[in-house]
């Protein structure tokens, strides 16, 4: 019922969008403000609707409804609430909701602050490509023609055919499939809806130049949508930031950045998005590049549509780790970028002619020549990611079949490309502020190039940079950071409200230092032996049992129980144990992994964790999943995670048991083959048996009515199994019994059982005299392995580089958002 | 024409062929096991041969399993790291290596689920629904 009715609020929604639409448009062209008012009814209607069908899906989410199929695909029983919250926009039609939502509150603050004749076409294009969106949501069947997939469609909808919905069509699910388990995670709260955030405030730019296009008005858009385009931007580069971050600490894929085509999504259009905020800058102040203004807003949005379309089309197919799943939205997709792109570029080079061009070229040393040649850049970066991205499309100009690009192709490119911004933001910094002509220009730089140098050399000694590349890249980084601090201080004490600019370019060059050390300067952390043995396949030197030379090199480390080793040199390293921990996820290990500096530094502890997929696992196949640990230095950072631990192997080898006995028939599971060890203790004594340790805590007379009439004596021993290596202990009380039948005396010693392990436990004599005891203990294996570990460690340096310089660059551009919405409120005020 | 307007259409021109060239030359086809022994680095789409298995060896480091590929024949693949995360609920791998005599040698792998965003039990449930 609640579903219908979310549908009819979708599609209401949609309907009332299209009339806003229309409003919007007939407002625009006349300039009425009754019209628009009109519109502006009709969009909040809009707004209001999406909210009640938000609200009916989070409800629907919440009450674990699980004949709606997006609530039992993406939730279960045991979510947290916080994760119930977050799987509303887990899956691909929800975070469409997300996306238009947060468009649609923008939409009020377009509203209240857009001041005419922009009002009307900016809310009309903002209406526009949310009637894209929500038709991405409707689920409409138009003669079979399907537009969009509903969020409220339930599972019969969704597989008609499935046998247990004919024989009972009002199947419901027990219990849902579940957030996967990687995504339960704290960044799944914030990340997506900082991104969509992003996505929506990127449309405004967008927006604002097609007004200037249809107004014919070219050079007052740029004040109001700057702060728009910055905030934007902002928002884009958290969103990076979060996502890397979250793929760095959580998701073991390595690294920060793979290049992996969702991550371009949101990396382009930032590109693009930047080359905008440079262009409009250098438009509001010296009245120039309003061509390119217009042209970079458009692009800029053209990029969020089109990598939307590329991640979400199915397109990618195998060339994304993490696309997302088709929903036969391909021709929707297609079409929303079919028009945005069209209509846009279509009426920018309709009125080309019409706009403002310079009328001299401006000279190479001016702060107009910079900014516009920096924001080029910007734009060529995108667009070499942008055709990287589209390998699956534009390869096949090439190819069949096409791969993606070798991450080569990537940094091949982008490093010279921002070597050049590097120095172009520096000598633009310089240029902006003052006039200068080569020779000045030359003289203002000598004290920064001569400090760039110290500072490159240094870093060249320090860290034995031998490749002659580098060196550059390391001089032109470093060369942004010195000359735009030196123009940041200066500026500082005049008009601080001015250093947006310059720290932001220093946070760029942070940024491509940081990059450099933590990729090319990457090492994992072996012993000596594993050291050598690399050392030799890099020479070639090692061959494999078939004559081949090997050219793999071994990056893992197994460490036994309180064994240390040497590592790198550096490190001893000994593995301690580990720890059952079923709070966050049933069945998860902490490992305790201690670290020794051998220079005297405190020892620390790394804590990788293992943990099954419930989702996806099963009782026949567990599937482990893992959790790094990264500990964060100031000068590199240490990263580590579990390969393989012998906890693992016991509980797999322990299903394959299981599941092998499930076919045979039923033998005693503990019969042959099995070690049985007899051991005799003294009270209070703890014996070490193989991985365990066995204490003999107390024994006790057991009140002998509870036991079958007969029985002369009934006593139990406490006995503690420990396990030391997870500091698990175990106690059972196995009874010993004399009972007499026919004037006969037996000894009955029943076993007791510590599944865990698969021992048991059977106490069978007893000396009073010597205070001991004497257990049979079945299940230990004489010959044991001792508890191990695989871990894989890397060590990355000046990784909180690249973070220190991310977040420098977000307070920059933050910096520049309140210069600009501070200008731009005042004049709303007027 | 302005020579500026030449000299910036032949830096237009050059960038672009430049470009295009190298991104044709980085990128390459996926291929089978067949076709990957003519070259030196191969992408190779296929699933896990279930049936023989996958272990992982203490003794040399290396994550060995079988993949059959897109023309159904099967191999042995080495990769020197520990098992992937989501090794089994993949519905795709991609093995990037080389091939030496009868075994691949997978640099890097790719498993392709049914979404990051999503996971595999829907898509379970369906191929049931099938039968």
């Amino acid at each position: 019922m609640l579903g219908i009715l979310g549908k009819a609020l979708i599609s209401a929604s949609f309907v009332v969008s299209l009339f806003a639409m229309i409003f919007y448009f007939v407002a625009a062209n006349k300039e009425k403000e009754k019209t628009l008012r009109i519109g502006n009814w009709l969009f909040t209607a809009k707004v209001v609707f999406l909210v009640a069908a938000s609200g009916i899906l989070m409800y629907l989410i919440f009450r674990h409804q699980f004949q709606y199929y997006y609530v039992f695909n993406y939730t279960s029983l045991d979510l947290t609430p916080r994760y119930l919250f977050s799987a509303f926009y887990g899956g691909q039609e929800g975070s469409f909701m997300l996306w238009i939502l947060i468009s649609g509150f923008l939409g009020f603050g377009l509203m209240k602050w857009t001041r005419p004749p922009y009002k009307g076409p900016v809310l009309f294009f903002l209406t526009l490509t949310q009637v894209f969106l929500l038709s991405m949501l409707l689920g409409w069947d138009i003669f079979g023609l399907k537009l969009g997939a509903s969020p409220f469609r339930t599972i019969a909808e969704e597989m008609p055919n499935a046998p247990f919905l004919q024989t009972n069509p009002d199947f419901v699910p027990a219990d849902g499939s579940g957030l996967n388990d990687l995504l339960k995670s704290p960044w799944m709260m914030i990340h997506p809806p900082i991104l969509f955030l992003g996505f929506a405030m990127m449309t405004i730019p967008y927006c604002f130049a097609m007004a200037a296009l249809w107004k014919q008005k070219y050079n007052e858009w740029v004040g109001p949508a700057l702060p728009w385009t910055l905030s934007a931007n902002v928002a884009l580069l958290t969103a990076i930031f979060l996502g890397g971050y979250w793929a760095y600490v959580t998701l073991s894929f390595g690294g920060y950045w793979a290049w992996d085509p969702v991550e371009n999504a949101s990396l382009v259009p930032w590109l693009i998005g930047t080359a905008g905020i440079h262009t409009m800058i250098i438009q509001r102040k010296s009245a120039v590049a309003q061509k390119s203004s217009i042209l970079f807003a458009i692009l800029a949005y053209v990029a969020v549509v089109y990598e939307t379309f590329l991640t979400r089309s199915g397109i990618l197919g195998s060339s994304s780790v993490h696309s997302f799943v088709d929903l036969g939205l391909y021709n929707q997709l297609l079409a929303f970028m079919l028009v945005v792109t069209l209509v846009g570029l279509g009426l920018f080079f309709w009125r080309y002619k019409e706009l403002p061009s310079p009328e001299k070229e401006a000279k190479v040393l001016s702060r107009e020549f910079m900014t516009v040649t920096g924001a080029m850049l910007l734009l060529i970066l995108g667009l070499v990611i942008i055709l990287g991205t589209s390998s699956p499309v534009l390869g096949q100009l090439f190819v069949e079949k096409p791969t993606p690009p070798e991450i080569s192709f990537y940094n091949n490119w982008s490093m010279p490309i921002v070597m050049i911004m590097a120095i172009f933001t520096v000598l633009g910094q310089y240029l902006f502020w003052k006039k200068y002509d080569a020779e000045s220009l030359a003289s203002a730089l000598i004290n920064p190039l001569l400090v760039t140098s110290a500072v490159t050399i240094a870093s060249i000694i320090i860290g034995d940079v031998r490749n002659l590349y580098y060196m550059t890249y390391l001089f032109c980084g470093y060369f942004a950071i010195v000359g735009n601090a030196w123009v940041l201080f200066r500026l500082a004490l005049q008009k601080p409200k001015l250093i947006g600019g310059s720290l932001s370019h220093i946070g760029f060059g942070l940024l491509l230092v940081g990059i450099l050390a933590s990729s090319a300067y990457n090492e994992p952390l072996v012993d000596q032996r594993t050291a050598n043995y690399n050392e030799a396949v890099e020479r070639g030197e090692v061959t494999d049992e078939q004559g081949f030379t090997v050219t793999q090199k071994e990056e893992m480390l197994e460490l036994y129980l309180d064994e240390p080793v040497l590592i790198d040199n550096r490190y001893v390293v000994t593995y301690e144990g580990y720890e059952l921990d079923n709070i966050v996820r049933r069945g998860q290990q902490n490992y305790r992994i201690r670290f020794e500096p051998l220079d005297g530094g405190k020892a620390f502890y790394m804590q990788p964790e293992v943990y099954p997929m419930l989702t996806s696992s099963s009782n026949e196949n567990i599937q482990w999943s893992v959790d790094p640990d990264v500990r964060t230095g100031l000068f590199s950072d240490i990263y580590l995670y579990v390969g393989g631990s012998s906890y693992v192997q016991e509980q797999n080898d322990r299903i394959a048991e299981n599941s092998m006995m499930q076919n045979v028939a039923f033998q005693d599971t503990l019969g042959e083959g099995s070690e049985v060890q007899t051991i005799e203790f003294n009270l209070g004594q703890t014996i070490d048996v193989g991985k365990f340790k066995i204490r003999f805590v107390n024994y006790s007379r057991t009140d002998t009515t509870q036991l079958p009439p007969n029985t002369t004596i009934g006593v139990r021993a406490e006995v503690e199994l420990i396990h030391p290596a997870s500091g698990r202990i175990f106690t059972v009380d196995p009874l010993f019994a004399v009972y007499s039948e026919q004037g006969q005396s037996y000894i009955y010693s029943p076993p007791s059982f510590i599944p865990d392990f698969d021992l048991e436990f059977q106490f069978t004599q007893i000396k009073p005299q010597e205070n001991s005891i004497e257990l049979t203990v079945t299940g230990l294996e004489e010959e044991y392995e001792p508890e191990w570990v695989l871990i894989v460690a890397d060590e990355k340096p000046f990784t909180s580089v690249v973070w220190a310089g991310t977040f420098i660059l977000m307070a920059g551009f933050s910096v520049s958002i309140f210069r600009h919405w501070g200008r731009e409120r005042k004049k709303n005020k007027e | 024409m302005k020579p500026k307007l030449i000299i910036g259409i032949v830096a237009i021109v050059g960038f672009t062929s430049l470009l295009m060239y190298n991104f044709g030359e980085s990128i390459s086809t996926y291929t089978t096991f067949e076709g990957a022994a003519e070259r030196s680095t191969a992408h190779i789409p296929g699933t896990w041969d279930e049936e023989k298995g996958a272990e992982f060896s203490m003794e040399t480091k290396r994550f060995t399993f079988y993949m059959k590929d897109e023309d159904g024949v099967s191999r042995k693949v080495v990769y020197p790291k520990p098992k992937p995360n989501n090794f089994e609920e993949a519905d795709q791998l991609v093995v990037i290596g080389e091939m030496r005599g009868d075994i691949f040698y997978a640099n890097e792998m790719l498993m392709k689920c049914p979404s990051k965003y999503n996971d595999n039990d829907p898509g379970r449930f369906v191929n049931a629904s099938d039968s």
